[in-house]
């Protein structure tokens, strides 16, 4: 049963991980319509950061229980990189997606030797910090208390998201930019505003996802890239654009992904995609998607 | 003020003069044409921290020997290219040879690049040195009779050293044993390697799961579930990369690591992030070719970490090593080729003839080059400790253990399963 409890937890814990990378790529695509690639290089960038933060804070003599807000001061101060690069993505706004696909891919690797020019190229770790807030243990079932953080940090963006989204007048004038970006731009909306308030919130739920996860793992230089393609998984079988998608997706990956690899390790990845090929042959727009008209 | 022709001409002219004048007084080695030697290293992506590690150990190697009058009597000069994908990597490759006409090219980590690469290099005729590539395809060479290309020591041998170092120490206290390796040929062909020396020398186990996340996850949870729910005795991993840290952090946070044995004979290529907080004591780690805290080290080793530390802030990895033995062996050969032929700069059959001489002292040990060009290094393993004043975990000085790669690797043209079935191991 604990052993049970173990793989059910780390599942739960990947798809929190996923959820927190391909929110910031949803709530994007979903009102600009541009696939971010860069979604994982603002992750990495919280993650740095974050290391870079709570290594000077304690060094500073402030307390380790001090961790989370830490680095979610962290991930908010990194999120200044969001207006620049929106204004930047306005070029390709409404041209061919390969367009838009190609000027993420350069930022991808332009924040690669970015943060290898600022952190060095070998990766950066915390050390127990992840034990700061305990563990919480019953037979053989272990996991950190901060593992459980994350896991509501994740469910917390969800709610907040959709919430902003559906119950405040500006989360209408985004959902109307989203539906219908020339009429909502006749009826008086700034769409540019718009834009560039949704990727600023896009590159903070990165920042700060980023921020967040790094205590219980590490930051490499490759992160961007690794976690984008799983993200992509993601977003596929929930459905480009939606929030609920997005989260259920992350959920049926890394369930999916947790199950096999104590059933049978080798079709770990071969589990994800058989149902991303699925989910494009059954219901080419995911769970959530709206079919194109 | 006006500024005329005349007056800029004078000043050309001047500057000309004494730009001469201060050549006049320089020594020797200044005025020799330079020796050019062509770098190709990864420095961004997975493997940009073994490739600036072993750009590091050539700068202070090319700064040494300069110092001392360069090699056989040149300067040496770097050009660096950077170390991609195959197709990439050929390219710059090419343009080293062709374009900037350097005597030697060395570097290449990867040993997709190195397969790829193989063919070209030989074709082309010039002097190539691998720092970590091989030409073999999983355990298989394919460029045997290579003549211009010089390749590093098989993957497997810090596999081999380990299982026999677990079979020599921990023999008879596991029997179910796991493994969580990177999914390419590396970490298959390592764990095939620990169970094959297993079966070889009778010890009872059962392998209870395999894990194989793909190169440089940085996620591992469920793969730590999925370890603990199969309750190992032992774990043997070649993890490498920053899933390396990234898998100890987890595994320790779920209580994985307590109780069980851990056989980790890549782990030196992480060193610096295995911190104490979550590495045990007593874990069979391996350095590859050179451990930067090795109690036996030679003064050249011991003023090449402190150099390193100052530069880097941190400790070098084996990569420092193998880049150093790379060039090295280069000058150790042209100036060998020189006094023998009586030439001030000899050919380049007779660099490669000399290549295979009594070999160098590497920053990690002794190294040479087999017949086959294939390299033989001396290898360190050991069990760590958090006894020292670093903050990441060392070796327990008394229990460095050291080989040698003649006892490591298979012989020329010999079948790597077959040769662990029938090699003759010493414990």
């Amino acid at each position: 049963m604990s052993a049970f409890a173990n793989v059910v937890f780390g599942g739960i814990f990947h798809a929190a991980v996923l959820f927190l990378v391909a929110a910031g790529l949803q709530l994007v695509f979903g009102v600009q319509k541009i696939v971010n690639l860069a979604c994982g290089s603002f992750y990495a960038l919280g993650a740095y950061f974050g290391i870079t933060l709570v290594n000077a804070a304690l060094k500073a003599g402030l307390p380790p229980v001090l961790l989370l807000p830490i680095l979610i001061v962290a991930g908010l101060l990194m999120a200044v990189v969001g207006p620049p690069i929106e204004r930047l993505l306005r070029t390709v706004y409404g041209r061919d997606e390969s367009f838009q696909l190609l000027l993420t891919f350069a930022l991808v690797l332009m924040f690669q030797d970015v943060l290898r020019f600022i952190w060095g190229a070998n990766p950066r770790s915390l050390g127990n910090e992840v034990l700061t807030y305990g563990k919480l243990s019953s037979g053989d079932f272990t996991v950190p208390v901060y593992n459980l953080l994350v896991i509501a940090a994740a469910i917390a963006a969800a709610c907040l998201i959709g919430l902003f989204l559906r119950r405040t007048s500006y989360g209408r004038l985004l959902r109307a930019t989203a539906e219908n970006r020339a009429m909502a731009e006749a009826l008086g909306v700034n769409v540019r505003a718009v834009y560039a308030v949704v990727f600023s919130l896009g590159t903070l739920l990165g920042t700060l996802g980023g921020a967040l996860v790094v205590p219980t793992s590490a930051a490499s230089l490759d992160m961007a890239i690794e976690f984008v393609i799983e993200a992509f998984a993601v977003v596929v079988i929930g459905g480009l654009g939606s929030m609920a998608g997005a989260l259920i997706g992350a959920l049926l990956v890394g369930l999916i992904r947790a199950v096999s690899l104590v059933v049978y390790p080798e079709f770990e990845i071969l589990a994800i995609y058989l149902i991303v090929i699925g989910t494009l042959l059954i219901r080419p727009s995911g769970l959530f998607g709206k079919a194109a008209s | 003020m006006t500024i005329t022709r005349r007056a800029v001409l004078k000043s050309m002219t001047a500057t000309s003069a004494l730009a001469a004048a201060s050549r006049l007084g320089a020594p020797a080695i200044a005025q020799a044409k330079p020796c050019k030697l062509g770098i190709l290293a990864p420095r961004t992506g997975v493997a940009a921290s073994p490739g600036i590690s072993g750009l590091r150990a050539t700068e202070w190697a090319v700064e040494k020997f300069n110092a001392s009058g360069g090699i056989a009597g040149r300067p040496i000069e770097l050009v660096v290219e950077e170390e991609t994908s195959p197709k990439d990597t050929i390219e710059r490759f090419q343009k080293l040879v062709q374009q900037d006409k350097v005597d030697c090219v060395l570097g290449v980590i990867s040993t997709g690049v190195a397969l790829a690469l193989g063919p070209v290099v030989e074709e082309a005729r010039a002097l190539t040195i691998f720092w970590d590539g091989t030409t073999q395809d999983g355990v298989d060479e394919k460029l045997s009779n290579a003549r211009y290309l010089f390749k590093s020591t098989d993957n497997e041998c810090e596999a081999v050293m380990s299982s026999l170092l677990t079979i020599k120490h921990w023999k008879g206290q596991f029997k179910r044993i796991a493994g969580i390796n990177p999914d390419y040929s590396y970490g298959r062909n390592n764990m095939a390697a620990f169970t094959a020396l297993l079966k070889r020398f009778n010890i009872e186990h059962e392998v209870v799961t395999e894990q194989w996340p793909k190169v440089g996850s940085m996620e591992l949870t469920s793969n730590v579930a999925a370890l603990k729910a199969a309750k190992p005795d032992l774990i043997f991993s070649s993890l490498l990369f920053a899933d390396l840290p990234v898998f100890m952090k987890q595994a320790s946070a779920a209580e994985l690591t307590q109780g069980t044995k851990l056989v980790f004979p890549a782990a030196g290529f992480q060193h610096t992030l295995m911190k104490k907080d979550f590495t045990p004591e007593g874990m069979l780690f391996g350095h590859n070719t050179l451990y930067f805290d090795n109690p036996n080290a030679t003064p050249m080793a011991k003023e090449f970490v402190a150099w390193y530390f100052d530069k880097q802030k941190d400790y070098p990895n084996w990569e420092a090593d193998r880049a150093y033995f790379a060039i090295a062996s280069y000058k150790a050969a042209v100036e060998a080729a020189a006094k023998a032929k009586g030439t001030a700069w000899p050919a380049n059959n007779d660099v490669i003839d000399a290549m295979i001489g009594p070999g160098i002292e590497s920053l990690g040990g002794k190294g040479t080059w087999r017949k086959d060009h294939i390299a033989e290094q001396t290898f360190v393993q050991g069990f760590t400790t958090h006894k020292n004043n670093y903050d990441f975990v060392t070796l327990d000085p008394s229990k460095i253990e050291t080989m040698y790669s003649t006892d490591l690797q298979k012989p020329p043209g010999a079948n790597f399963w077959d040769w662990l079935k029938s090699a003759q191991f010493k414990l």
